[in-house]
């Protein structure tokens, strides 16, 4: 039946629903916030509306003080070429956030059966989830532009700039997410859905890590740190030529708001109309295509490969540590099963990795030089230790702050066992701490040895690094279990952003007192006379206590936090 | 074996459950009733200790559940209504998990652990990961869970929902067999037919409130009608009644 409904009323049903949902999500929204009754949500809605005011207000400065510059200075700037390329770029952004959605609106989110068994078309559901889709990406870079726009607007006294700024908005995101949607619901018929996801994580790190190294590779500013520096090449940022091509959306976009902004009202509305001629033709089609699709069906409807453990496997892990109670050694056992058995998990472990190799294995021939040259000493041996510091920041964030949460619903196993939540905390400690330290123990030794700063120095170092990160990763695991959600069974949203600023700010403020206290110590070795190993041991000292204290006083605080939970 | 003494649970205005008074006894299949919303999952989470009362007192095999958390939980089973297992793991090691953390001794557990995957039929599949499991194969996985420890007391909430007749059967047989042993199950359902045959006392909950506690006959003489089915009694007892929907479905006609 609904294959038969005519193209442009499955269009217009699909208009009725994405205006359906969005309402339905604003309501949530407001539910959640404003009208959530909670004073708590109340506050943090009027801080963030508070935060986005300031930033808007910013924006809105630097917007003026940028307009009035360009007034008085005469720049030759190809503005169609220019907007151009900032579409294209955005359209990159626009790629990646589709995927995601389109594999969470139209295959994953359970409300999808609810709205199939509606009496509307498939094709128009679809396409409902699209415009939803369109909105949210109108509503965020109004959300980030909106000012600046505002101000171009009045500066120019053309309000026509803001309007046909917003059309562009509306308009440019339709084709990437219509061929988007059609792309994912296509590649699922071959890739399980939620599977995909994980795909989708891995696919995220590795475009992360491509951009870095061609970052390395063709930057101008890196490449006199590294090891590719061509003699002679030009010194500007890489450039697509393509972007402000007129058979391109992003040449249309771009040359839109290149002519509104000078003023050229037709050929900004016949730049705009081509995309939106273009946009309703796409939006069409790739509704009929995702209804036909979908009506397909995907290899989720078949029974998934059954995932099991090897024998081999089955024997080599029976949950014993040695040293550790049986239920200290099950929770971090468990742990590692779950990280590492979750590609999205196992992502969290692996990227700081990479993104260290990136950061300083790309580089190292000439920062191993830099820093032999400096010779033997305490200095030289802390010096060995940033890589292993930037690794445990890494870690200590993403495996110690989502210890707690990374239980989600499945809590109530523990919560409903003979232990306290003491106990839960200190195993959770030790499943969060220990691939923690022994990886910064590693990258340390590592580092301590090719540098060689001495032995003594070196073995001092490397103790001072196992030693901070066992505690800087518990007091994570603290932070985590006060801002611990356990409704949230998405591995990606573990974190409480209020959470992950504590923790950072947190991290900082040990690496500055240590590092503080390290050099007070040589100094006060200089000027006493006494034996540098002797400060050096005592500032060490006191920068581990000061620190194991911060970190009992997060345990504290997060197992009061526990207690006082509730499981409803 | 389990009692409850005037025990409340508020949310802010709300009364989820209201001085609420049990005696369950050793070797009881005590059933507990009532429509959605009427107090039964908060009473179940009260009595396992996953929520706090905001008065009143239970205890579980002689201890106060508030006082002694932890020795309470060591003696009881729990299956939530939609148990949320670890998805990456598979059956046997959630069930190794599981024995640890309620102290079961390493050779005593996987000896437990073989013989209750056998019986619920889940060995073939130990190794496969929870993920791939049904609905009613996660429900045995925690109905196992639930037992590896040997708990003298079992709550239930909702056990039979997602379970094949077979399935279900096999658990009522388990629940009786288990309070043969002189251990009490108490368990929360919506299929009133279960009930019935099963359990030797009922007590209904509406609004938070106990309306009713006995066993079927007492529950009969109580509604004044002998003969009368459970859910005759149950729909008496809420005041769901017949003509009230009859009268809405014809208002929707019009």
């Amino acid at each position: 039946m609904a294959s038969r409904a005519n193209p442009i009323a499955r269009v217009a049903g699909g208009l009725e629903v994405g205006w359906l949902l969005w309402r339905a999500q604003l309501q949530m929204f407001m539910n959640q916030t404003i009208r959530s009754r909670q004073a708590g949500r109340i506050v943090a809605t009027i801080i963030g509306a508070a935060v986005i005011l300031l930033a808007w207000s910013w924006e809105a400065i630097i917007t003026w003080i940028g307009v009035q510059a360009a007034h008085r200075v005469t720049a030759r700037i190809d503005a169609v070429h220019l907007l151009s390329l900032a579409f294209l770029g955005y359209t990159a952004v626009l790629v990646f956030s589709s995927l995601v959605f389109s594999l969470n609106a139209l295959l994953l989110n359970p409300d999808l059966d609810l709205l199939l068994a509606a009496p509307q078309p498939v094709e128009s559901v679809l396409a409902g989830r699209m415009v939803v889709q369109v909105l949210r990406l109108l509503l965020l870079s109004l959300l980030f532009t909106g000012p600046a726009l505002l101000v171009l607007a009045i500066a120019n006294h053309d309000p026509l700039i803001l309007v046909i700024l917003a059309a562009l908005y509306l308009l440019y995101p339709v084709f990437v997410v219509v061929i988007i949607s059609v792309l994912s619901l296509l590649l699922v018929r071959f890739i399980p859905a939620g599977r995909g996801r994980e795909i989708l994580t891995v696919f995220g790190v590795a475009l992360a890590l491509g951009v870095n190294l061609l970052n390395f590779l063709l930057n101008p500013a890196l490449r006199d740190s590294g090891f590719s520096r061509r003699p002679g090449a030009p010194l500007s940022l890489p450039d697509v030529p393509a972007a402000s091509s007129p058979w391109l959306p992003s040449g249309w976009a771009g040359r839109s708001a290149a002519a509104i902004l000078h003023g050229d009202l037709p050929a900004a509305v016949g730049w705009a109309s081509l995309l939106l001629g273009v946009s309703a033709v796409i939006f069409a089609v790739g509704t009929r295509l995702s209804g036909r699709l979908y009506l397909a069906g995907w290899i989720q409807a078949v029974p998934p490969r059954r995932r099991h453990l090897t024998p081999a496997r089955t024997r080599r892990l029976k949950g014993a540590v040695p040293l550790l109670s049986p239920v200290l050694a099950s929770i971090l056992v468990k742990d590692w099963r779950m990280r590492t058995r979750d590609l999205a998990q196992l992502v969290r472990f692996v990227m700081p990795v990479v993104f260290l190799f990136v950061i300083f294995g790309l580089r190292f021939p000439r920062l191993l030089d830099s820093v032999r040259s400096l010779g033997e000493g305490p200095a030289e041996a802390m010096l060995a230790l940033i890589p292993a510091w930037v690794l445990l920041f890494s870690l200590s964030i993403s495996l110690g702050l989502t210890a707690v949460s990374l239980e989600g619903k499945s809590i109530w196993v523990y919560a409903a066992s003979p232990n306290t939540t003491w106990r839960f905390l200190q195993g959770k400690c030790w499943s969060a701490a220990v691939p923690t330290a022994a990886l910064v123990a590693l990258v340390a030794l590592i580092a301590e040895i090719l540098i060689r700063p001495g032995w003594l120095w070196a073995a001092t170092a490397v103790l001072l690094a196992v030693s901070l990160a066992a505690i800087v990763t518990t007091l994570m695991v603290g932070i985590g279990a006060v801002f611990a959600r356990f409704d949230w069974t998405d591995a990606r949203r573990m974190m409480n952003p209020l959470g992950v600023f504590i923790g950072m700010a947190l991290f900082a403020m040990i690496t500055g007192i240590s590092a503080l206290l390290l050099g007070i110590s040589l100094a006060l070795a200089g000027a006493t006379g006494f034996p540098v190993f002797t400060t050096w041991l005592a500032a060490m000292t006191i920068s581990v206590g000061g620190a194991l204290a911060l970190a009992a006083l997060g345990l504290l605080i997060g197992n009061q936090r526990l207690r006082g939970l509730e499981l409803g | 074996m389990l009692s409850t003494r005037l025990l409340t649970k508020r949310y802010g205005s709300l009364t989820a459950v209201e001085e609420l008074d049990l005696e369950v006894s050793a070797g009881e299949l005590f059933g507990f009733l009532g429509p959605n919303g009427a107090g039964k999952t908060t009473t179940i989470k009260m009595l396992v200790g996953l929520l706090r009362p905001t008065s009143g007192s239970a205890s579980v095999a002689g201890i106060d559940i508030q006082a002694e958390p932890e020795k309470a939980k060591a003696r009881i089973g729990y299956v939530p209504d939609s148990a949320t297992l670890y998805d990456k793991l598979s059956a046997r090691e959630f069930l190794e998990f599981s024995g640890d953390l309620y102290h079961v001794e390493r050779r005593l557990r996987d000896r437990r652990i073989d013989a209750l995957l056998k019986l619920f039929d889940l060995h073939e599949r130990a190794n496969d990961f929870l993920a791939g499991y049904s609905r009613g194969m996660r429900q045995k996985v925690s109905l196992a869970a639930a037992l590896l420890h040997d708990p003298q007391v079992l709550f239930l909430d909702e056990p039979t929902v997602g379970l094949d007749p077979q399935s279900a059967r096999q658990m009522k047989d388990i629940l009786v067999d288990f309070c043969k042993e002189g251990k009490t199950v108490f368990f929360s359902t919506h299929i009133l037919e279960i009930a019935e045959r099963m359990c030797t006392r009922l007590a209904i909950i509406n609004h938070g409130r106990l309306i009713a506690i006995g066993s079927l006959q007492e529950l009969r003489h109580m509604v004044g009608q002998d003969g009368q089915s459970l859910e005759q009694i149950f729909l008496e007892l809420t005041g769901s009644r017949e003509e009230d929907v009859s009268a809405v479905l014809r208002g929707l006609e019009s």
